[in-house]
């Protein structure tokens, strides 16, 4: 069972691997190269190789844990928090803990090993954020999470440790601090003007244009005035809406469109860089959240993160958004 | 000029470079790794940087020639201009400062080392007294509110392998750095205590997550830790402001720095690693009144220092939720029992 601990000064929640703690010298200093692995446990054919799928898409009908899938969820098999148990809150002195108690699946989006979304379909890019949204919707019923954080890293630079395209879900039991600072920070101007900051955002940059990189009837894709990464993308729904695992069929429709595309420009403009996607969404905390706005935020890896921006999270930029966007316009 | 931009939802300033906007060729992560080319910290070619503002040299030696045992000189691609007044302005929702700061690089020898585990003490100190001089001579400054000293080491974009570090002063207070005033002025309103003191009273009672305790220093893996081996560097008695720190006590960080990095390379196969001071900002006039009443209590600074040992991903990224794949515990035991130098 992994932990959560706070940090007693700032209030982070950190997971700490308490019962199999990587040794020091499973730290691969900076690894470039995936293990060398002969079969894949993600690809078609080798469903054996996962635990038990929690969902697939399977449009031939064909049976659980057999080939026929275009999209299918496993159990992540190293998962940083356990489905079952009970929280049990405890102070140590100082400091706050819990078990890690939360859900982590995978979500394994093609059966094709060499394929990222850009390689797909509108239509299969689709079936991958129905089954996100269907997955969050179903696990937002489980009232010990209170977020659901969909993810994905793609290269090693991002993160991900399988060269199979998959996005991941974890159910987290508390807010993490990120998405506290954003409702914390809505909420306040939403007080004062009883408007969503997001929506005021999106109206600026549909005005101002030159951050917007593409919209369609339901969604805009900008570069943020603020971003804290070179050529960091959001997508966002034009309407209000706090939470994306609830989106309609023709609302995920016009997102696959519009996150393909990006995701092709970026792939285009930027030499197929390592990335991070991250959707942020209302939480699942019983309460009210008029002020939040869920929307997608894309992290290409290509600058380096180093000491200060670790130490102090101030964030160096050095291709305004503005001469981003206008890159990501000219590639299509 | 670059510019500081708010982010209107949490609050982050972010540094955007405006003017000489990097190209997306020019950006794969680490394709600015040059060569060994000629260094220009090396002695002999102090002609390669800019003019030098702070050295401590051999008596009778003139700045910018050798004879000098630590140097100081600005950055030649700085993120921030020093020359300036300092604007606000709003655009719609966002709010922008031009980029005013200063960039400043310490370099830590004379001589062509890269870790700074290498050096003496004696000679780790010259450069914290460099920080120690730079700080004073910006507080002076009344444009600027932080100074950030940070360190970068071995990391695979890292150009020149030549120990330094890096000095940056800002208009604004970093994020991280309010987050943790805010959270010591929140502990202290309440227990009238500094929480830092609390828990270096508790860490060195309970023992598990010290890694060394001497001379008035002590090194712990934090409770709550964001990186695997994350070790801080506290001084045992309370203080807001490292600038305060004597010779003496500069000398005993210089020792515990240096055991701490050396435990480091020896135990860990020489990880790269980044490290960041942390102190109290400028408290000058023009600094908000009020806000900082009792700071000189309820804050203590502390050197921070992350190995790079795992690539962050999204989920920590997005969430500011990281997973620690090794409990604080056991990073503690393993460095305690590294052999020191």
């Amino acid at each position: 069972m992994t932990q959560l601990r706070r940090d007693p000064i700032v209030g982070r929640w950190v997971i700490v691997e308490d019962e199999r703690p990587w040794r020091p010298k499973d730290f691969g200093v900076c690894p470039h190269a995936y293990e060398e692995i002969t079969h894949c446990p993600f690809c078609a054919g080798n469903e054996r190789m996962t635990p038990p799928e929690i969902a697939a898409v399977r449009p031939t009908r064909s049976a659980p844990n057999t080939p026929g899938w275009k999209v299918r969820v496993v159990p992540n098999r190293f998962p940083a928090l356990q489905i079952e148990g009970e929280l049990d809150r405890q102070g140590v002195g100082l400091y706050d803990r819990t078990n890690g108690i939360g859900a982590h699946e995978v979500i394994i989006e093609t059966p094709e090993h060499a394929k990222d979304l850009p390689d797909l379909t509108y239509d299969d890019v689709r079936m991958v954020l129905e089954t996100y949204a269907g997955r969050s919707a179903d696990l937002q019923r489980d009232k010990r999470f209170k977020y659901m954080m969909l993810f994905k890293n793609y290269g090693t630079e991002a993160g991900a440790t399988l060269d199979h395209n998959h996005a991941q879900l974890i159910a987290l039991p508390m807010i993490p601090k990120n998405v506290l600072e954003e409702l914390d920070g809505a909420a306040a101007y939403y007080e004062y003007r009883e408007r969503c900051i997001f929506c005021d955002i999106l109206r600026q940059e549909e005005e101002e244009k030159e951050r917007v990189l593409d919209e369609n009837e339901t969604f805009t894709a900008f570069c943020p005035y603020v971003s804290r990464f070179p050529f960091e993308m959001w997508i966002m729904p034009r309407q209000h809406k706090e939470f994306f695992c609830y989106s309609a069929p023709q609302e995920l429709d016009a997102l696959a469109r519009i996150l393909k595309d990006t995701l092709t420009r970026m792939r285009r403009t930027l030499n197929d860089p390592a990335y991070n996607f991250i959707i942020h969404t209302t939480p699942n905390d019983g309460r009210e959240h008029p002020e939040y706005h869920w929307h997608l935020e894309i992290m290409p890896r290509i600058s380096r993160i180093a000491g200060l921006e670790w130490g102090t999270g101030l964030y160096v930029v050095p291709t305004p958004p503005e001469v981003a966007a206008r890159y990501l316009k000219e590639t299509k | 000029m670059p510019e500081l931009r708010r982010d209107p939802i949490i609050g982050r300033w972010v540094i955007i470079a405006v003017e000489r906007a990097r190209r997306p060729k020019g950006m794969r992560a680490g394709s600015s790794l040059a060569g060994e080319k000629e260094c220009p910290f090396c002695e002999g070619k102090e002609a390669m940087t800019p003019p030098e503002i702070f050295a401590i040299r051999r008596e009778g030696t003139a700045a910018n020639t050798p004879g000098w045992q630590v140097r100081v000189v600005p950055s030649k691609t700085p993120f921030l201009k020093i020359e300036g007044q300092i604007t606000h302005r709003g655009k719609g929702l966002y709010d922008v400062i031009n980029g005013i700061g200063a960039h400043e690089i310490i370099v830590d020898t004379p001589q062509h080392i890269e870790n700074i585990a290498e050096l003496d003490e004696v000679q780790i100190a010259k450069g914290i007294a460099c920080w120690v001089d730079r700080f004073k001579d910006l507080d002076r400054d009344e444009r600027f509110k932080y100074v950030q000293v940070y360190k970068n080491y071995g990391s695979p974009g890292g150009t020149l392998r030549h120990a330094r570090s890096q000095l940056i002063a800002t208009p604004i207070t970093p994020k991280r750095i309010k987050e943790e005033l805010r959270g010591a002025k929140r502990y202290f309103d309440y227990h009238e205590r500094c929480i830092f003191c609390d828990i270096i009273r508790q860490e060195t009672s309970q023992e598990v997550r010290v890694v060394a305790d001497a001379d008035g220093f002590v090194a712990l893996t934090p409770f709550a830790s964001r990186f695997p081996f994350e070790t801080w560097i506290l001084p045992r008695e309370h203080s807001c402001d490292f600038s305060r720190m004597g010779v003496e006590s500069r000398l005993r960080l210089a020792r515990m720095i240096k055991k701490i990095l050396s435990k480091m390379r020896d135990g860990l196969d020489d990880p790269p690693y980044h490290f960041v001071l942390h102190t109290a900002p400028f408290r000058h006039a023009k600094a908000k009144a009020g806000y900082w009443k009792t700071i000189e209590d309820d804050y203590h600074w502390h050197l921070e220092i992350f190995p790079r040992l795992t690539h962050s991903a999204g989920f920590e990224w997005g969430t500011g939720f990281y997973i620690c794949p090794i409990a604080p515990e056991e990073a503690a035991k393993f460095l305690r029992e590294v052999e020191g130098p």
